[in-house]
């Protein structure tokens, strides 16, 4: 029980409608308190970001585990390193906007370097941050991450995923960044207990003509192209690569083999992202089907909430379908 | 002592930029806004385009125009104020704020056509941006000043302390911080989150310091600057001001819980009569 009285113990599916209604901040700051049960060694820390990260409750139950450095995301990341390299399991949580960002070199020469049992999680990545503007979006978080060795990058597709991830990155060997999309009301796509296995992705549904290849929430959308694809004959298949690194290269081979075109999905710039991911990979068959990036772009954004964004980035499913059948 | 004219005008358009503040951010609706942030900041902010910059709206561009960078962007709600009043922007443009396809961000986006200097919402930035700028009116042997506000949790920012002993090493007195000391940040207390005795930091780094004891007091506020502004020590200078986060609003003044969020109509019914009794 925690200090709210709420039991963080329930099974996470029973908590999945309430979960996905106050999104993916109440999904990571809820699953800390249920970790922290299992791990004693874990702890949290953030920089001056308690309430946004909804990491009210943690702070009240585990007192003694959790720490503000201030607002100094480069100590933010060092610290971590340092209690990570002490034998503890440190979660650091921060704004995936600045995070990642701020304290790249942190994240590169102390923590990939030293390759540090640590999690970093990004909250609001990709444009959540809607009106907020561009300091606030997180549209290179997964290029920059991804670029330094050692590092795994999971972008979770939705409530229960997200859950599932965080628990894999407690048993994890080796930093992660954990990059969370997905606001308010997002869809639950994974509504039963499932597999979530690092590296592992997952065929959210067969098709053979185009392949949509996606990260975080934007699964809903691809699953929703999907569907008006299927209206007009068109077979489409959904992959949930929730790990960005390392990408699962088994799925991708049979993606290249049996699909015609490849659409990556992601709220992330389109260099170094997902797709960047797979097109590098996809740079060593003679005969791959060709492959669209669906992103957001390499540009700074204008100015507008989340749902605005998406249209004017050609993410939302109707656009993902256009997309599709334009060029299969 | 700050000349009574000016103090009265910085008292009128104070009051008239807190009900900006408080229209801008009703209008944001689920968007939210920054509401504490801004309201501490505000003698500060209407302060120096009242009564102490030299800067004319119909020409933002002016070379010797005094800088304004607003390193705790959050709290831009203050800075579209000012910029409003003073005539930079139109109260319908005013009124986008936060909007799609709007020039008025969460966080100020630089913008010369509209008198905003300096992009920032990522703390710290702005204030080493300044430093910058300052130097760069030293090597051209302008006269303008470069003004900047900077949060008292923002100086939990390394990048501020590197960028204060940089100042200081070029001996940058044209540059005028002012730290809007108003004990909250975003996760609780200053004394809470990082309590450090900042005065003697700034001056460990280099730094001319003065406290304001009235940072919501006009007249304080404008003699502290003008002090600062009329002094050349060879040092950079930081006014710290001691303000109430939410100052004017009762249920703002010293809350956490205003530092950001949307404004229901009931809370901007209140708000609105408070200032008019003001
Ligand atoms: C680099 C960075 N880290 C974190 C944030 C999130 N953030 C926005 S405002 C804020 C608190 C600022 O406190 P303070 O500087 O005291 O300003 P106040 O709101 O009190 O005016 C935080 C942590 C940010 N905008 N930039």
């Amino acid at each position: 029980m925690t200090a709210r009285g709420v039991d963080m113990r329930k099974a996470p599916t029973d908590r999945l409608q309430e979960w996905s209604k106050k999104g993916h901040r109440t999904v990571q700051g809820d699953t800390l308190v249920m970790l922290a049960a299992d791990y004693p060694d874990m702890v949290v820390i953030s920089a001056d970001l308690t309430p946004t990260a909804r990491l009210t409750d943690f702070r009240e139950t585990y007192p003694d585990r959790f720490f503000d450095v201030g607002i100094a995301e480069q100590n933010l990341i060092d610290f971590t390193v340092g209690l990570a390299l002490e034998g503890l399991r440190p979660f650091a949580v921060g704004l995936a906007g600045i995070v990642p960002m701020r304290p790249a070199e942190q994240m590169r020469a102390a923590l990939g370097y030293m390759n540090a049992n640590a999690t970093v999680i990004g909250i609001e990545a990709g444009v959540r941050f809607g009106p907020l503007g561009n300091t606030h979006y997180a549209m290179d978080d997964i290029a920059v991450v991804r670029a330094i060795p050692n590092f795994t990058v999971i972008c979770p597709s939705d409530p229960l995923s997200t859950h599932k991830a965080l628990y894999a990155c407690a048993e994890h060997e080796g930093p992660v960044y954990v990059r969370l999309t997905g606001g308010p009301g997002y869809p639950v796509m994974y509504p039963e207990d499932f597999d979530f296995q690092i590296g592992r992705a997952i065929e959210y549904r067969p098709g053979s003509d185009v392949a949509f290849v996606s990260s975080g929430s934007l699964l809903a959308d691809a699953v929703g192209a999907a569907d008006i694809l299927e209206g007009k004959g068109i077979s489409a298949r959904v992959v949930d690569m929730h790990t960005v690194k390392p990408l699962d290269t088994e799925m991708l081979d049979r993606v290249f083999a049996e699909n015609k075109l490849v659409v990556t999905v992601e709220e992330h710039s389109s260099i170094g992202g997902l797709g960047g991911a797979v097109a590098e990979y996809k740079a060593g068959f003679a005969d791959a089907p060709k492959q669209l990036i669906a992103s957001l772009g390499d540009k700074f954004q204008k100015l507008g909430d989340h749902t605005f964004l998406m249209k004017l980035n050609g993410l939302t499913a109707p656009d993902l379908a256009a997309l599709a059948e334009a060029n299969v | 002592m700050a000349n009574k004219k000016t103090v009265d005008l910085v008292e009128e358009k104070a009051a008239l930029m807190r009900r900006d503040v408080i229209e801008m951010g009703y209008a944001a609706g689920g968007r939210g806004a920054h509401f504490g942030p801004a309201l501490s900041s505000i003698e500060i902010v209407a302060g120096l385009f009242f009564g102490i910059m030299n800067h004319d709206p119909k020409n933002p561009t002016m070379a010797d125009r005094d800088r304004f960078v607003q390193s705790k962007g959050h709290a831009c709600l203050a800075y579209y104020a000012a910029l409003t009043e003073t005539g930079y922007i139109t109260r319908e443009q005013m009124y986008t704020f936060k909007g799609d396809n709007s020039f008025l961000a969460g966080h100020p986006t630089r913008n010369m056509k509209y008198g905003i200097e300096v992009t920032s919402g990522s703390l710290g930035n702005g204030f080493a941006v300044a430093c910058g700028m300052a130097k760069a009116a030293k090597i051209k042997s302008d006269d303008h000043k470069v003004y900047c506000l900077v949060g008292d949790g923002e100086c939990n920012e390394g990048i501020i302390w590197e960028a204060a002993m940089n100042a200081a090493k070029y001996e940058l007195d044209n540059l005028i911080a002012i730290v809007d000391r108003n004990g909250v940040q975003l996760a609780g207390t200053t004394k809470d989150i990082m309590d450090v005795d900042i005065e003697a930091l700034w001056r460990a780094a280099g730094w001319d310091v003065v406290v304001v004891e009235g940072g919501n007091d006009a007249s304080s506020v404008l003699e502290a600057l003008q002090g600062m502004r009329d002094s050349s020590s060879g040092k950079p200078h930081v006014i710290i001001a001691n303000t109430t986060k939410g100052k004017g609003i009762s249920f703002m003044e010293g809350s956490l819980g205003w530092h950001a969020r949307p404004m229901p109509q009931e809370f901007y019914e209140q708000a609105v009569a408070e200032l008019e009794n003001a």
